[in-house]
């Protein structure tokens, strides 16, 4: 049996989710044998062009660069995986994203008014390609990227976590950070998958993994953040730091 | 003897001798709000008087997250966990809690024979304790305030001294084996024990009047209340999980790298999950949260074995985050408060 094609793209972003591949020591070895990899920047300057099987992408789209790369790739896979939340969600680089203008920013922050940059507005990939998967996380946790590889060998859509961190809190037994202290903890309304790691520690989650966009109720957390006496400004800084670029409804309410 | 008398000054022996029955397991103050129950080596690493955990004690029988089995496709050959014959001890149980065990044991061990559930409950033993409701318990509207059965002892107590009930077989065996440190009851015992029965039943400050609600929740359907209910919940699932009646996993099977080896996995899962309605073909049975909250508390107010599916313990009201109360709900779907 031939090897399924892979490739592993970065656009903007800190190259954290490429890592994590790299950090899954245990699992390297029968990893690069199950595929041929066609593109691993982090891991090789070997690159072959050609149709790729599955292409993992991290990074925005914060560039033209970065755009027609992402088009390239989505030409060129059946399989195109959004890949750690600055492709599921943008994540911090569009934090500001609908705030003020990208030719504002760039004058605020650099004092200069061309576009030098080729820059554009940092966009989570979904906006630009037909995503196939996502698997969200700053980083991407190393158990869900193996989860989801295996189920794609196996010929199974990867399962994605539809719930929010709430449901591993109970399932560890962690005494719940809102109810027992007041913390603004965005929990209720973050994906499940990490373990809920932070709020193990008695920390509240400051949502690394994105918003559950279908299901959860935002309107209900920020007003219930509201009424302990924490300030929207506040409030949706911290969901915005890696949701970014937030899903039209998902401020919308109950649904 | 149906009725024995423990001395306080004896449950130091009392913990040893339940430790050569298995893993001692206990209420430990874990927070605030809560106790959890969790293995302990001494008594004085436990608290008998406490109020609840936030997770109930059937997390013993059906783990909140566990392998099932592991598999190897090569060889044919499924593996299940050494853990499921382990023996252990469920030291201070309340009596809502043992309720709401016994409708998981007919689910499990009757109706749908669990292997993992029904080897764990044939291990253990459980020894019940009385406590003394706090302002969220209304565990006496729903009838499940006093254990009957699901016990091997339970010690009700009646100030320097423990009354215990013996409530099976292996009970009275241990009893028997430990004839020391019990003593048959004397008269003031027995009055001691109707006294804190007195006590304990006229501490309730909730209630929900349980007579006729599921005709109630049927007539409330299309009540706005739902609504209204679904935009303050964050649909976290946080009140399932807690719930120690409810029952419902979810299966996954993970296959590992070598595509040979993997295991199968079951987890508590939470009908107020968006996908919990959600099946093959793509139809989802309740997609809104509203749907799903109703379902929730239908379920709840519904009867099962003549009980309803709530045994009143309060912990979805305690640790629900956006502060939602269970009992207030259904006081409106009858009408009793607007």
């Amino acid at each position: 049996m031939t090897k399924p094609r892979l490739g592993i793209f970065s656009l903007t972003g800190c190259a954290g989710d490429q890592l994590q591949i790299l950090n899954m020591e245990d699992e390297l070895l029968n990893l690069v044998a199950r595929f041929h990899i066609v593109d691993f920047q982090e891991g090789s300057s070997h690159k072959e062009s050609g149709p790729i099987d599955i292409a993992f992408v991290e990074g925005s789209v914060s560039t033209e660069t970065d755009l027609r790369h992402l088009k390239e790739i989505r030409e060129r896979s059946s399989v195109l995986i959004a890949f750690g939340n600055c492709a599921t969600d943008g994540c911090v680089q569009a934090m500001r994203n609908g705030e003020t203008t990208l030719a504002q920013r760039l004058k605020d922050v650099y004092g200069v008014e061309p576009d030098y940059y080729d820059a554009l507005e940092s966009k989570p990939i979904r906006e630009y390609v037909k995503v196939d998967f996502s698997i969200p996380g700053c980083p991407v946790e190393k158990d869900e990227v193996v989860k989801a590889i295996t189920s794609l060998l196996h010929g199974d859509s990867p399962l994605g976590y539809s719930y929010p961190v709430c449901v591993e809190c109970k399932l560890h037994e962690y005494p719940c950070v809102i109810v027992e202290d007041n913390k603004p903890c965005l929990g209720p309304v973050v994906r499940a998958g990490c373990e809920a790691r932070c709020p193990g520690l008695g920390l509240d989650c400051i949502g690394c993994r994105g918003p559950v966009e279908d299901g959860s109720n935002f309107a209900a957390e920020l007003q219930m953040l509201l009424d302990k006496g924490y300030t929207e400004e506040f409030i949706m800084n911290r969901l915005r730091i890696f949701s970014g670029e937030l899903p039209e409804d998902f401020l919308g309410g109950a649904k | 003897m149906l009725i024995n008398i423990l001395e306080k000054e004896n449950l130091v022996e009392f913990f040893e001798a339940m430790q050569s029955y298995g893993e001692v397991v206990a209420p430990v103050r874990a927070t605030d709000n809560a106790h959890r129950f969790q293995p302990v080596k001494g008594i004085d690493e436990l608290d008998l008087d406490y109020t609840r955990t936030m997770i109930p004690p059937k997390k013993y029988f059906i783990q909140p997250k566990e392998t099932l089995f592991t598999f190897n496709k090569e060889k044919e050959k499924y593996l299940e966990p050494p853990s499921i014959d382990k023996s252990m001890v469920l030291l201070g149980v309340h009596a809502c809690d043992i309720n709401a065990m016994n409708l998981l044991a007919r689910v499990f061990m009757e109706e749908l024979p669990d292997k993992y559930y029904l080897e764990r409950r044939k291990n253990s033993v459980i020894v019940g304790v009385s406590c003394t409701p706090d302002e969220k318990c209304f565990c006496k509207s729903t009838g499940t305030d006093y254990a009957q059965e699901g016990f091997e002892l339970f010690l009700h107590d009646i100030g320097d001294k423990y009354l215990v009930r013996v409530g099976s077989l292996k009970g009275h065996n241990i009893v028997k084996d430990h004839s020391e440190l019990f003593a048959a009851p004397e008269k003031g015992d027995l009055d001691a024990f109707k006294e804190a029965e007195k006590t304990r039943l006229s501490s309730f400050t909730i209630e929900i009047e349980m007579s006729g609600l599921q005709d109630h929740l049927d007539m409330s359907y299309d009540d706005p209340l739902w609504a209204e209910y679904a935009e303050k919940c964050l649909g976290c699932g946080s009140c399932n999980l807690v719930c120690p009646r409810c029952r419902c996993y979810d299966v996954q099977d993970y296959i590992n790298l070598d595509m040979n080896t993997g295991e199968r996995v079951r987890m508590w899962y939470s009908c107020m999950l968006k996908d919990h309605g959600l099946v093959a073909g793509g139809h989802n049975f309740r997609p809104t949260s509203m749907e799903r909250l109703r379902n929730r508390i239908n379920c709840k107010g519904s009867l099962r074995e003549e009980m309803p599916n709530c045994v009143g313990c309060g912990r979805c009201t305690v640790f629900c985050p956006a502060d939602i109360d269970f009992v207030e709900i259904l006081q409106k779907v009858r009408g009793d408060i607007k």
